[in-house]
């Protein structure tokens, strides 16, 4: 355990090595690149391997065949980059691959303003990849974080069996602050499940109890089958419904029956007192925490709720968070979208999008002049 | 106990190496909490960067990441020096290079004008040290961290040969300015 000063970025890069990433596929793209960069300097004194390649699509084909030869693996991207990226997240769901992808979110549509933060890929994450699927996705605050739910994104990949979205920004990524970089040994690493069959009596896609197939590797001695095809539990394509059904049931039911390994969540000045409730996450929150200091030190019953796993959302503590107070103001540094996920679940308490559309990062005064004209 | 640090220069002045080494020498070394950011133009060289530091003994000091009313600020290059004055607080110390700056801004702070570029070029015989003079200077006025925190951090973070170099030109802005 070391006690370092770094950026955002580069305890992610510090986040994958110590959760065992040996395979990192990228293509530059700021605000991501110097998790390359910085990799490219490290992971071979560890034993692995930094590959740039043509494109972004070609990095993440990459990242999955060398998960299916048995390494962790990872790619970091931006926005545009994500794009040509969220076909593969589709292969990677449908044929259980474990990978992460950190997507650190610039302004855009498009090319947008390239060095500077934005919120707006929240959505992108989740909607983007075509077909039935319910990918994890993260999103730190600082740098402590930034290291600790890497781990995390990897730790949730091989248990689970599907790839992790590790959503950053801007700001995060060149935010500099102390962060403790621990050993192997001190922090909980989990690897994939393997078969505990004989090789001709393994199906690849044969769930145990969990809804999670033991995953044999390439070249273990057992036969492997990457299906993008709707298959059975042999890996066959089979077009029937009966099969079709139980396998996207399985699908998104594996993520939600290991929700309380998924979901994380921070919670500020909550108790039954509180009369409102922001709700920030990201870089973002940041700044909203500094505001609800300023609102108590001017008496306001304001706590805050801060969800650090995105997607997928569990209802229960949105309830439970929400239940007792009169106002919940959503803040996010987008047009408002986040907003709509913790709505569906919010019954009492008024609504109130804070969309604040910012290239730097929201201030607490920003955010203070509009909470304050809804009190 | 907090200081908010602003520092504003050109791209290759070494405002965002001011920034790692303040941010270092407080989080590593004096075990202070620290946050900050940075920013900075496409271009190797010339375009505006700027370094944001918050340091505090209160964890609650630092959720916001950038400078909300700095009481230290840098100005190493006149780039948008306007726009940065409303972050300043009427208390703040205010350090400008004065090798760049024709014309001082005016306001309510301690405002100390020394040409730092100036001095490095001229006594340690390379202008590329004045970001070091700068924050020896800076240290010296305000005691916000301790020398040997700083220079540890100096020693941690620039390459071993340039080392003696910057270290000296610390002590020169530290004790001569």
């Amino acid at each position: 355990m070391k006690l370092e000063f770094m950026s955002g970025n580069m305890a992610i890069a510090e986040g994958a090595i110590t959760a065992g990433m040996r395979f990192f596929a990228g293509y530059p793209i700021t605000p991501a690149s110097d998790i390359m960069e910085y990799l490219a300097e490290v992971l071979p004194e560890k034993g692995g391997l930094v590959v740039q390649y043509e494109d972004e699509i070609a990095s993440i084909n990459a990242a999955l065949g060398a998960s299916w030869a048995g390494v962790k693996s990872m790619t970091a991207t931006s926005g545009p980059g994500f794009s040509l990226m969220v076909e593969a997240l589709s292969l990677a769901a449908i044929t259980e691959t474990p990978v992460v992808v950190a997507d650190i979110m610039r302004a855009g549509p498009s090319t947008g303003v390239p060095t500077k933060t934005s919120q707006s890929d929240v959505f992108q994450v989740r909607y983007a990849p075509h077909g039935e699927h319910l990918i994890p996705a993260l999103a730190p605050w600082s740098v402590q974080e930034a290291y600790d739910l890497t781990i995390k994104a990897f730790n949730i990949s091989e248990l689970v069996r599907t790839p992790v979205i590790l959503l950053s920004d801007a700001v995060v990524a060149h935010m500099w602050e102390s962060a403790i970089i621990k050993d192997v040994n001190e922090v909980e690493i989990v690897n994939r499940k393997k078969p505990s069959t004989p090789p001709n009596e393994y199906m690849p896609y044969k769930p145990d109890e969990d809804l999670i197939p033991p995953m044999a590797n390439f070249g273990e001695g057992y036969k492997v089958l990457v299906e993008s095809l709707a298959h059975d539990e042999r890996g066959y394509y089979r077009q029937s419904n009966d099969v079709y059904r139980k396998l996207i049931w399985r699908l998104i039911n594996k993520v939600k029956r290991h929700i309380d390994k998924i979901y994380d969540y921070e919670t500020y000045y909550l108790n039954n007192e509180t009369e409102y409730l922001i709700i920030s996450y990201g870089s973002t929150a940041r700044s909203a925490l500094a505001a609800v200091r300023d609102l108590r030190r001017k008496g306001v019953k304001v706590g805050m709720f801060r969800p650090k796993t995105l997607w997928p959302t569990k209802e229960e503590v949105i309830k439970e968070v929400t239940k007792d107070v009169k106002k919940v103001f959503v803040v996010e540094n987008n047009t408002g979208k986040m907003v709509a996920e913790f709505e569906r679940y919010i019954k009492k308490a008024e609504v109130v999008s804070i969309p604040i559309l910012s290239l730097d990062i929201p201030t607490p005064e920003e955010i203070l002049e509009v909470v304050s004209s809804w009190l | 106990m907090k200081w908010e640090i602003l520092i504003v220069g050109r791209g290759g002045q070494g405002v965002l190496l001011l920034g790692h080494v303040i941010g270092v020498a407080a989080a590593k070394y004096a075990k202070l909490y620290v946050t900050g950011t940075e920013a900075y133009a496409s271009e190797t060289r010339g375009g505006e960067s700027r370094s944001d530091v918050i340091i505090s003994d209160n964890p609650e000091d630092v959720d916001f990441v950038k400078v909300r009313s700095a009481n230290v600020a840098l100005f190493m290059y006149p780039y948008n020096i306007d726009s940065y004055l409303n972050l300043l607080n009427p208390n703040a110390y205010v350090f400008i290079d004065a090798t760049y700056f024709k014309e001082s801004p005016k306001g309510p702070w301690k405002l100390f004008k020394t040409p730092y570029t100036e001095i490095a070029e001229k006594t340690l015989g390379n202008p590329r040290v004045g970001n070091m003079v700068a924050l020896g200077h800076i240290i010296g006025r305000t005691k916000m961290l301790n020398p040997e925190h700083v220079e540890k951090a100096i020693e941690e973070l620039i390459p071993e040969k340039w080392i003696n170099l910057n270290i000296e030109a610390f002590r020169k802005g530290l004790k001569e300015l």
